[in-house]
C-alpha cells in the first residue's frame, strides 16, 4: 500500500484505457483493408506505408471539424452522450485479466527499496467478474438514448429507441448462454476459469474420469451451442452487422447519431469497438482458454524464462508479456471474425432481428441450460 | 470496508445529490437520468460494502433494466417542462409542508440516535465466492418454496402486462 | 486497496478524458456560422412539422418489461449455476436440478404464451 503500489495501479488503469483507445485506429485500418480485400479492391494505401497513417490523418481531420449543436436540443445531454458511450466498454475491459499475474521481489528504484508485490494484469479483480461485466455492459443503452433524445430530431429518437430495444433483447441471450459454462466451471471469477481450462480434455463419464489427451480442456468443447449463442448475442449487443439497423445508412439516415459530427461521432465508434474488444476477450476467456496456451501452464513458461537466465522479476514480467500476447492473438482472431462477418452477410430487418432474439436465441439458450444441468447430474451424480 | 470513510462518504454524497436531483429537476428526463446515476452509485456502494454479487445484480437489473424502462418510456412522451409541477390549494400545501416536517423529524431522530463507535467489520476478500455460495445455499435449500412462488409471481406480471396493454377500448385492443 | 477505488478512478478518468476530447473538438474547429436553416433537424431534407406523439407505440414498453422479467430469472440462474457442482457432489443433485427445472418450466410457459399471443410482434 505504498506510493509505488498506488502509482503502478494508477498507471495500469491509464494504460488499459489507452490500450482500448489506441486499438481502435488499428481496428479501423484492419476493417478498411480487410473489407477491401473481401470486396476485391484496394483499401487506403496512399497515406504512409500500407496506408497506416491514414487513420492518424483521419483523427486529426475529425478534431478540426466545426462544432455543431442542433437548434432546439438539450446542449448538455447532446454533449454528454458521446462521453457516456466510452464508459461501459472501458469498465468492462478493465475487469478481464489480460495476462498472467506476476509477482515482484524487492527491487531498487529512485534510491528506495520497494517491497514484494503481487500484481495482476487486470484493472480490478472482483470475485463476481462476469456479473459485473454484464451489469456494466447493460449501461451502454443510456448513451444511445441520450444521443437520440438530445438531438431533438424525431428520427434520431426512434432510432435510439429501436437500438436500445434491440440491445436489451439480446442481453437476455447473452446472459443466458453463459449459464451453461458457469454450471461447468462453478465460479464467476475469470482467473479461476482460466486456471480450470488447462491440461487435456477431462470429463466425468458415468462416474468415471475420462481423458482425451489430444484436445485441450477448453470451454468450446463442452459448450459449442452456448458459444454460438453467445457470439451471435454479442454481435447484436455492439450493433454490428448483421444487426446494425439502428445505424444503417439507408434506413434512419444514421439513426441515433445523425446530428453528430467530428470527434463526438468518433467517440461513439470508440465505444462500439470497445464493446467488440470486450466481447472478443470474453469469448477467448470463456471458451478458448484465455491467456494460456493449450497444455502449457504459466509456471512452465516462467521456468523456461528462468532457465534462460532471467532474474526472478524479469522472468515473471516476461511470462506476463507472453501470456498477454497470447490473449491478444486470440482477441484479434475474434475481431477479424467480427469484421469478416460484417462484410459478408446482409443486414437483418428489424422484426426479423427481434424475432431472432426472443423466439430463437432465448428458447435455445434455456434448452442449453437445462440439458447441461441434466447431463451434469447424470454423469457426476452416479 | 464499510467503515472506510474515503470510499463511503463521497459515494454517499453523490447518491444524496442524485436523489435530490430526481426531485428537483424540472425536466422529467433529467429526473430519470439522475435516478440512473443514483442506482449506479448504489451498486458501487454494495460493492464497497462487500456484497459483491448483490452489487453486480444492482448494476445489471436495476441500473441496466428498470431505469432503462423509465428512460425509454419518458422519452416516448413529449412532456413539457414544468408540466403542472405544483398543485394549488390550501390542503395540498399543508400536506406538503407537514410531510416535509415528518421526514426531517425522522432523519433527525435517526441521526441523533446513532451510536458512533467503530464496529470492527471483517473486510471481505473481493476475489472470493463465499458470499455467493451462502446466497445460493439459502435460496435453493432453505427458501426453495418461496423461490418457486417468486417464479409464479413473475409469470403473473408478464401475463398481466400483456393483458393490460390490450385492454378493451385501448389502442391495441384485440377484440 | 479495494478494487472499488480503482473502478471509480477509471470511471472518473474516462469521463474527464471524454469531456476533454469534446472540449478540444469545440476549440479546434472553425468559427461556427449558425444560421437558422442549418440548425433545423435533419429529416432527409424535408421540413419538419414537429413530432406526432398522439399514438405512442406500446411495443417498446412491452419489450422493456419482458426484458426486466427475464433478466430477473437469469439473475436467479447465476448463483444456482455456481453452486450446482457443490450440491451434486453432496448428493443433492436431483433435488437442485428439479427445483430449478420447475422454475424454468414456469418461465418457458410464460415465454411460449408471449410468443403465441404475439405480444412481441414488430410488424
Amino acid at each position: 500500500m505504498d506510493a509505488m503500489y498506488i502509482g503502478i495501479e494508477i498507471i495500469k488503469m491509464v494504460v488499459i484505457f489507452l490500450l482500448m483507445v489506441q486499438l481502435v485506429p488499428i481496428l479501423v485500418w484492419i476493417e478498411r483493408r480487410g473489407s477491401a480485400f473481401i470486396q476485391n479492391r484496394f483499401g487506403p494505401n496512399r497515406v504512409g506505408p500500407l496506408g497506416l497513417v491514414q487513420l492518424l490523418a483521419d483523427a486529426v481531420k475529425f478534431a478540426f471539424k466545426e462544432e455543431f449543436i442542433p437548434g432546439g436540443s438539450y446542449k448538455f445531454l447532446f454533449l454528454l452522450a458521446p462521453v457516456v458511450a466510452l464508459i461501459p466498454g472501458v469498465l468492462a475491459f478493465a475487469a478481464i485479466p489480460l495476462g498472467a499475474p506476476f509477482s515482484l521481489e524487492p527491487f531498487e528504484m529512485f534510491g528506495n527499496t520497494w517491497g514484494p508485490y503481487d500484481l495482476k494484469l487486470q484493472g480490478y479483480d472482483y470475485g463476481i467478474g462476469i456479473v459485473f461485466v454484464l451489469g456494466v455492459s447493460s449501461l451502454a443503452a443510456y448513451s444511445l438514448l441520450m444521443a437520440g433524445w438530445g438531438s431533438a430530431n424525431k428520427y434520431s429518437l426512434f432510432g435510439a429507441l429501436r437500438a436500445s430495444a434491440q440491445m436489451i433483447s439480446y442481453e437476455l441471450g447473452l446472459g443466458l448462454s453463459l449459464v451453461g459454462i458457469l454450471l461447468l466451471y462453478g465460479t464467476f471469477s475469470f482467473n479461476e476459469m482460466i486456471a480450470i481450462q488447462d491440461g487435456p480434455l477431462t470429463f466425468m463419464f458415468m462416474g468415471k474420469e475420462t481423458i482425451i489427451p489430444f484436445l485441450p480442456n477448453w470451454g468450446i468443447f463442452y459448450q459449442p451451442l452456448g458459444a454460438i449463442l453467445f457470439f451471435v448475442s454479442v454481435f447484436a449487443e455492439s450493433n454490428r452487422l448483421p444487426f446494425d439497423l439502428p445505424e444503417a445508412e439507408a434506413e434512419l439516415v444514421a439513426g441515433y447519431h445523425t446530428e453528430y459530427g467530428g470527434l463526438k461521432m468518433n467517440m461513439f465508434y470508440i465505444g462500439e469497438y470497445g464493446h467488440m474488444m470486450v466481447a472478443s476477450a470474453l469469448m477467448a476467456t470463456f471458451y478458448f482458454g484465455g491467456y494460456n496456451l493449450p497444455f502449457v501452464t504459466p509456471e512452465a513458461i516462467n521456468e523456461m524464462f528462468t532457465g534462460m537466465g532471467f532474474a526472478f522479476n524479469g522472468a515473471s514480467l516476461m511470462t506476463t508479456l507472453v501470456s498477454h500476447l497470447i490473449l491478444m492473438t486470440k482477441v484479434f482472431l475474434f475481431l477479424w471474425i467480427f469484421i469478416w462477418v460484417r462484410w459478408t452477410l446482409p443486414r437483418f430487418r428489424y422484426d426479423q432481428l427481434m424475432d431472432l432474439g426472443w423466439k430463437t436465441i432465448l428458447p435455445w439458450a434455456l434448452a442449453n441450460t437445462v440439458i447441461t444441468a441434466f447431463v451434469v447430474v447424470l454423469m457426476r451424480g452416479a | 470496508m464499510a467503515n472506510n470513510p474515503i470510499v463511503f462518504f463521497p459515494l454517499a454524497f453523490v447518491i444524496a445529490v442524485a436523489a435530490l436531483g430526481v426531485l428537483l429537476a424540472s425536466n422529467p428526463i433529467f429526473s430519470a437520468l439522475f435516478l440512473v446515476l443514483s442506482m449506479v452509485c448504489l451498486g458501487f456502494m454494495f460493492l464497497a460494502m462487500g456484497a459483491f454479487f448483490l452489487g453486480g445484480v444492482q448494476l445489471a437489473v436495476y441500473a441496466g433494466a428498470v431505469t432503462v424502462l423509465f428512460v425509454m418510456v419518458l422519452m416516448l412522451f413529449d412532456l413539457k417542462d414544468n408540466a403542472n409541477p405544483i398543485a394549488k390549494g390550501l390542503l395540498s400545501r399543508f400536506l406538503k409542508v407537514s410531510s416535509i416536517g415528518v421526514f426531517v423529524g425522522l432523519i433527525t431522530g435517526a441521526v441523533s440516535l446513532t451510536k458512533y463507535y467503530p464496529v470492527p467489520v471483517k473486510a471481505a476478500d473481493p476475489s472470493s465466492m463465499e458470499s455467493t455460495r451462502v446466497l445460493a445455499v439459502g435460496l435453493f435449500r432453505d427458501y426453495v418454496f418461496a423461490f418457486e412462488i417468486l417464479g409464479v409471481l413473475l409469470l403473473v406480471i408478464a401475463i398481466g402486462v400483456v393483458s393490460v396493454s390490450r385492454i378493451k377500448g385501448g389502442t391495441h385492443d384485440r377484440a | 486497496m479495494s478494487p472499488l477505488v480503482a473502478t471509480v478512478f477509471l470511471a472518473l478518468f474516462v469521463t474527464g478524458f471524454g469531456f476533454l476530447l469534446v472540449f478540444v473538438a469545440s476549440i479546434l474547429g472553425p468559427k461556427t456560422n449558425q444560421s437558422k436553416v442549418k440548425k433545423m433537424a435533419y429529416e432527409c431534407g424535408l421540413t419538419s412539422d414537429g413530432a406526432d406523439r398522439s399514438k405512442i407505440p406500446v411495443k417498446f414498453y412491452l419489450t422493456a418489461i419482458l426484458f426486466i422479467l427475464f433478466d430477473i430469472e437469469i439473475i436467479f440462474l447465476y448463483p444456482w449455476a455456481v453452486a450446482y457442482q457443490d450440491y451434486v457432489s453432496e448428493g443433492a443433485g436431483w433435488f437442485i436440478f428439479s427445483s430449478m427445472f420447475v422454475f424454468v418450466l414456469i418461465f418457458i410457459f410464460g415465454l411460449f404464451w408471449e410468443i403465441k399471443s404475439n405480444a412481441l410482434e414488430w410488424e
